[in-house]
């Protein structure tokens, strides 16, 4: 007959992984039946009265039973699990042991029910903050986002920046250049108490793009100029990515994501930590997503301030519309800013609500820029 | 199915030596070398979901492999992914361990393989996350460490002191509270301890002599930043 040990003995003269036994409840107490250390045949078998037992939870979890004793070879202890021989135990005990097996269930139970309530409420802040965070609460997001300093802002956009520069071929100076620094001069004079100061690069690269990264540095694509039919229409591009910037959007998504990424890894144990995570974030800087009340909030922001700078807002309204109609599926820019029809229905509302105003021309012929 | 370690120390590799029919699991790619006569098989241990929330539960490979010696009797040659130790355990149906998460080299097909969830204080502090292996059944157990592994011995109601990112597997016979490594907060961060265990027998306790994240931290500051 095979050995079936369901029990775990220690004591002063067996190894510290316990010695393997067999535990029988008996009307006057526990019988250990162990092998022989010498011959894997031979058995022998120790006893113990009811009388001498204290017993009391314990292990990893606090769900075994241990009991203890003092027998002629010194201290010894039992830590019992299988639930069989804990329930004859229980059904054959004393009344002395009782109150202390009772005891010791109730503190199974109650690391039990404390494991649950603890988990129920962790959880369930945790589904909660991350339910809130992904949908819609923006106000959590946006109290976080206002204890950012602008500086940190500015270091994190900075380095994805000047990353992602240093892969591009740069338009350094010419015409381009100079019309977009007079676009960028006429937009940021009318934006009061700015705190950013605001950095253009013009990449050369026929991806009809632009973007905006935290901080206050935007890219522009030559390509996006070549599509743009008036020096306005490039404008209105700008005062948009501008207000992305001004209205801190790419740090409320970042903030949003750090968030959820953050409570992901401390739950699974990520080793790389929070110090990857914000590495992989300043890879995704690059494709940052805008959300699409951030984009209207942008069009809208965008408009007033075109409209302050005394720029055809039109211009912006006309260039989205040809873009979305046109090159659907290869205008970059429409990927990280989804156009919809509903959107220029609002900017066009927008505009008729402002009253008329004179626009004032740039001081560029913009067909020459083009050109170039 | 016998076992013995070959070149002890920070690169061993340990021999298997299966009977015909005796089969064996090992963690996914720990397999070097085997007899002609072994045949090797991929196993979501635990069926799709039990696979699936060992993956993202514990970092544990989503396949365990099975190495069956069913052509004839055959020998296998294991090694872990990192230079260290690897440990032989003999589970005898009632030890049960617990595991950290990349600790699992092979088991023969008696022991099981657990993914268990944590108490809320140990899964937060504790570094190996909310989820660790639990090791049951009977037979024969091969764990793998980060360095060296140093037994420790607890006497019942023995305590040992244990830096958190060391451990690599502990009988759960113990018991274990995190505590700060000093009694001030920025004293225990400061002292680059942070969070230890405190360990109270009787049982084992298995810790690995490097701590791999801070190794990892180490050879960060050497990779050239080129994209």
């Amino acid at each position: 007959m095979s050995f079936q040990p369901n029990a775990l003995c220690f004591g002063d003269e067996f190894s510290a992984t316990g010695l393997p036994c067999l535990v029988h409840v008996e009307g006057h107490g526990l019988t250990m039946t162990f092998l022989s250390d010498s011959d894997a045949s031979e058995r022998r078998s120790e006893s113990v009265p009811f009388a001498e037992l204290t017993v009391s939870a314990g292990g990893l979890d606090h769900d075994q039973l241990v009991a203890t004793w003092t027998g002629p070879t010194g201290q010894r202890t039992l830590y019992l699990k299988n639930p069989d021989v804990i329930r004859a135990f229980r059904q054959a005990a004393p009344d002395h042991l009782t109150i202390p097996l009772e005891r010791a269930a109730e503190q199974v139970r109650q690391v039990r029910q404390r494991r649950r309530i603890v988990w129920t409420i962790v959880g369930g802040a945790l589904l909660a903050s991350v339910l809130g965070l992904w949908f819609g609460s923006d106000l959590l997001v946006e109290l976080a986002v206002d204890r950012i300093p602008i500086e940190w802002e500015r270091k994190l956009g900075e380095s994805a920046y000047r990353d992602f520069l240093a892969r591009q071929e740069v338009m350094k100076e010419g015409p381009a250049v100079a019309a977009v620094t007079e676009m960028t001069h006429r937009l940021t004079d009318q934006i009061p108490e700015n705190p950013y100061r605001f950095e253009i690069t013009i990449v050369k690269s026929d991806v009809v793009n632009a973007f905006a990264l935290p901080g206050g540095y935007i890219v522009v694509f030559t390509g996006l100029m070549k599509k743009a039919e008036r020096p306005e229409e490039v404008a209105g591009v700008l005062a948009h990515e501008l207000n992305h910037v001004l209205q801190r959007h790419g740090l409320e998504r970042i903030v949003k994501q750090l968030g959820f990424v953050a409570v992901l890894s401390i739950v699974l144990g990520n080793p790389p930590g929070l110090g990857g995570v914000m590495k992989q974030l300043g890879v995704e800087l690059m494709t940052l997503k805008f959300g699409r009340a951030q984009e209207t909030e942008a069009d809208l922001t965008g408009l007033q301030l075109l409209y302050r700078a005394k720029i055809d807002p039109s211009g912006m309204i006309t260039f989205f519309q040809r873009l979305a109609e046109k090159d659907e599926g290869r205008v970059e820019w429409l990927s990280t800013h989804p156009m919809s029809a509903a959107r220029a229905e609002r900017l066009k509302i927008e505009l008729d609500l402002l009253p008329r105003r004179e626009p004032v021309p740039f001081s560029f012929e913009w067909r020459t820029i083009r050109e170039k | 199915m016998k076992s013995e370690i070959l070149y002890p120390g920070a690169f061993p590799m340990v021999r298997v030596e299966l009977a015909e029919g005796e089969h064996i699991k090992a963690e996914s790619g720990a397999m070097v070398a085997c007899s002609p006569t072994i045949d090797i098989e991929s196993k979501m241990e635990g069926g799709f979901l039990g696979a699936l929330s060992r993956k993202f539960l514990t970092g544990e490979k989503f396949f365990f492999q099975t190495l069956r010696a069913s052509r004839g009797a055959g020998e296998v040659l294991l090694a872990p992914t990192v230079p260290g130790e690897i440990v032989v355990l003999d589970l005898d149906g009632v030890s049960e361990y617990m595991v950290q998460k990349d600790g699992f080299l092979a088991g023969a097909d008696g022991v099981t393989i657990d993914s268990q969830m944590q108490s809320m204080s140990r899964g937060l502090l504790g570094g190996e996350g909310f989820f660790i292996l639990k090791m049951s059944g009977k037979g024969m157990l091969l764990l793998n460490s980060f360095g060296a592994v140093h037994k420790i011995e607890l006497k019942p109601a023995q305590e040992y002191i244990v830096d958190n990112s060391h451990l690599v597997a502990w009988s759960t016979t113990t018991s274990y509270n995190i505590e700060k490594a000093t009694s001030g907060w920025v004293a225990s961060f400061t002292s680059g301890e942070g969070f230890v265990c405190r360990f109270r027998g009787p049982g084992l306790v298995f810790i690995q002599s490097r701590n791999p994240g801070g190794f990892g931290a180490w050879v960060r500051q050497f990779i050239p930043v080129t994209e």
